[in-house]
């Protein structure tokens, strides 16, 4: 069953057309990473996924359902306000630069949405967001403002706070790239055991180790369109297309 | 604010120096009403001569105010004290100095201080309510509904773009020829309704500066988490804007107080007013000193309250 599909994802920033014609699926339990280099559009196709960005053309697909459909800007269909809503919350989101809510201690970070969203009565949600805070590693760092923490607890806390929503699928949009090379690892296993617990991600990363060992699948995108799209052992070591050879020797 | 604070021990430094000065004080007063001369002391003060000139009305010549005590014999020609009693009782010849100042501005506090009143108020209801309106205006004006979006942003042109003296002028004396309907006959709530509008329509560009300023990523992180527009404003941006705008709205409303002295002009008497009325009356410039005095100590207390404001809404940084 699929979670994420696109046919023919078309997005324009006025004259420039950064994504042309993304067509792709991601899987329940799939993880799927995107490389690629910069300004290829990675960051605007997962934009476009939860909304942030408006696609001009094409269709997305959210856990099998036509959630919007739009042709040269037009809105064709658009799935009803409440579906689109529920499945909004479907997706959560980790960005790069982590967007914590800097007013709020690292335990009112996490719980805000399910109790004003979702309704959650309060003790549940703590009681959630302790657990959540423990698989990523943060027990003691509750009542911590976000200032107070490095930014790879700050990550962490940013993922555990898109965890909180139970959403069915992660984005991530670049996790580590604002962080200082010794933070990294501390994300990245964070990451790594989500995905072993079966959490479906799809993850805009420049830390080919990771999309190697973590990924299902690789995407490299470059100039709006999925360039080439296999095993990571594959694409890694036997590129088909010219640009994905360049790209991994400059990063490799 | 949820944040643990360390419980401090009661007695700092601070306090002691604090409450030895007020036990000094309230050991002073206590002494000086204990001394306090007796009415006929009062009365016996004032010189015999005018005493009699004075005839019936000499009960009226004496001002009492429990600390310092003046006699003040009511000479209509010079209109200043001849003789008055200090603090523990003593008697001065009106022409004694430093000690005449004193027991003249003791006469003139009773009408500074009320004019204090109505500075204070003015100022502390007007930008209260202003910043609410504000905070409507600012929303509104960056609203996508085209007409609120126009009504705001013609409402903060237009306030900001006119004088506050016209503006006071017009709710006063203007709106009464309209209709007498919107006649508005208390000075006091006249001048509030013109300097709630015109302070709405600074502090809503203050306020929406102060939204802006929040990084666009605190939207988006809001917004994939599923909270609603209103709740993103409500839980994340608004909260996060307060301490950037204390400082601004602190000099506003530092403008507002010495700005409240246009009210004398629709004869409402604030602590401008209450001045320059003395002055002409006593033609004493000495009335200036407690006058700069006093708006110094508001200027200073309303600081103090907002850099307490902004270190309370700090505690994450
Ligand atoms: N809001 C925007 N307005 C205009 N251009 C944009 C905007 N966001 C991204 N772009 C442009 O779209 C292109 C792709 O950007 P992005 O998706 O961020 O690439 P990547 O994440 O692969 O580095 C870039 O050329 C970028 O300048
Ligand atoms: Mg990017």
């Amino acid at each position: 069953m699929s979670l994420i599909r696109t046919e023919s994802v078309y997005k324009s920033f006025g004259e420039l057309e950064v994504l042309r014609g993304i067509t792709t699926t991601v899987e329940q339990g799939e993880v799927v990473c995107i490389i690629g280099p910069s300004g290829a559009g990675k960051s605007t196709f997962l934009r476009s996924l939860n909304q942030l960005e408006e696609i001009t053309s094409g269709k997305i697909f959210i856990d099998e359902q036509l959630f919007l459909h739009k042709e040269n800007g037009v809105l064709v269909e658009r799935i009803s306000a409440s579906e689109h809503k529920r499945l909004l919350l479907e997706m959560g989101m980790v960005f790069q630069s982590f967007n914590l809510f800097p007013h709020m201690t690292v335990m009112d970070n996490v719980i805000t949405a399910p109790t004003r969203v979702k309704k959650v009565p309060r003790d549940e949600a703590v009681a959630d967001a302790i657990e959540i805070l423990r698989q990523v590693g943060l027990e003691d760092k509750h009542d911590a403002y976000p200032s107070k923490l490095s930014g790879g607890q700050m990550q962490r806390v940013a993922i555990a706070r898109s965890l909180a929503m139970h959403p069915k699928i992660m984005l991530f949009d670049e996790p580590t790239s604002a962080l200082d090379p010794e933070l990294v690892g501390e994300v990245l296993s964070v990451m790594k055991k989500l995905a072993e617990s079966g959490m479906t991600m799809l993850v805009v990363t420049h830390e080919m180790g990771f999309a190697r060992e973590a990924a299902d699948r690789v995407l490299f995108m470059c100039d709006g369109i999925i360039a080439e799209e296999s095993e990571p052992n594959e694409l890694f070591s036997n590129p088909k297309n010219p640009r994905t050879r360049q790209f991994l020797n400059s990063v490799l | 604010m949820a944040g643990t604070t360390k419980t401090k021990p009661f007695f700092t430094r601070r306090r002691i120096v604090l409450f030895s000065v007020l036990l000094a004080l309230i050991v002073l007063a206590v002494a000086m009403i204990a001394t306090r001369p007796s009415q006929d002391a009062l009365v016996g003060c004032i010189s015999e001569e005018l005493r009699e000139s004075a005839g019936a009305k000499y009960s009226e010549t004496y001002l009492n105010f429990g600390i310092l005590n003046v006699a003040r014999g009511r000479d209509i020609r010079s209109g200043s004290p001849e003789t008055y009693l200090g603090a523990f009782g003593q008697i001065f010849d009106a022409n004694d100095g430093a000690a005449s100042a004193v027991a003249n501005i003791s006469l003139w506090m009773p009408s500074l201080i009320k004019g204090t009143g109505i500075t204070i108020s003015l100022t502390v209801v007007s930008v209260l309510v202003g910043v609410v309106l504000a905070l409507f205006l600012a929303l509104g004006k960056m609203s996508k509904i085209l007409p609120i979006k126009w009504f705001c942003s013609g409402y903060i042109f237009f306030f900001r773009g006119t004088p506050l003296l016209m503006q006071l002028y017009f709710v006063y004396y203007g709106l009464p020829l309209i209709s007498s309907a919107l006649a508005i006959n208390n000075r006091f709530m006249a001048a509030f309704i013109a300097f709630a509008l015109n302070s709405g329509a600074y502090v809503a560009e203050l306020i929406r500066a102060a939204l802006q300023s929040i990084d666009k990523g605190q939207y988006e992180a809001a917004k994939s988490l599923g909270l609603s527009y209103a709740q993103t404003m409500g839980l994340v941006i608004v909260p996060q804007s307060i301490r950037r705008l204390i400082p601004p709205v602190a000099n506003e409303f530092i403008m507002v107080i010495k700005d409240a002295s246009l009210v004398s002009l629709i004869a409402l008497t604030d602590l401008s007013r209450a001045t320059q009325t003395i002055m002409n009356n006593t033609f004493s410039v000495l009335v200036y000193v407690p006058a700069i005095v006093l708006y110094l100590v508001i200027t200073a207390v309303f600081t103090k309250i907002f850099n307490k404001l902004e270190q309370r809404y700090s505690v994450y940084q």
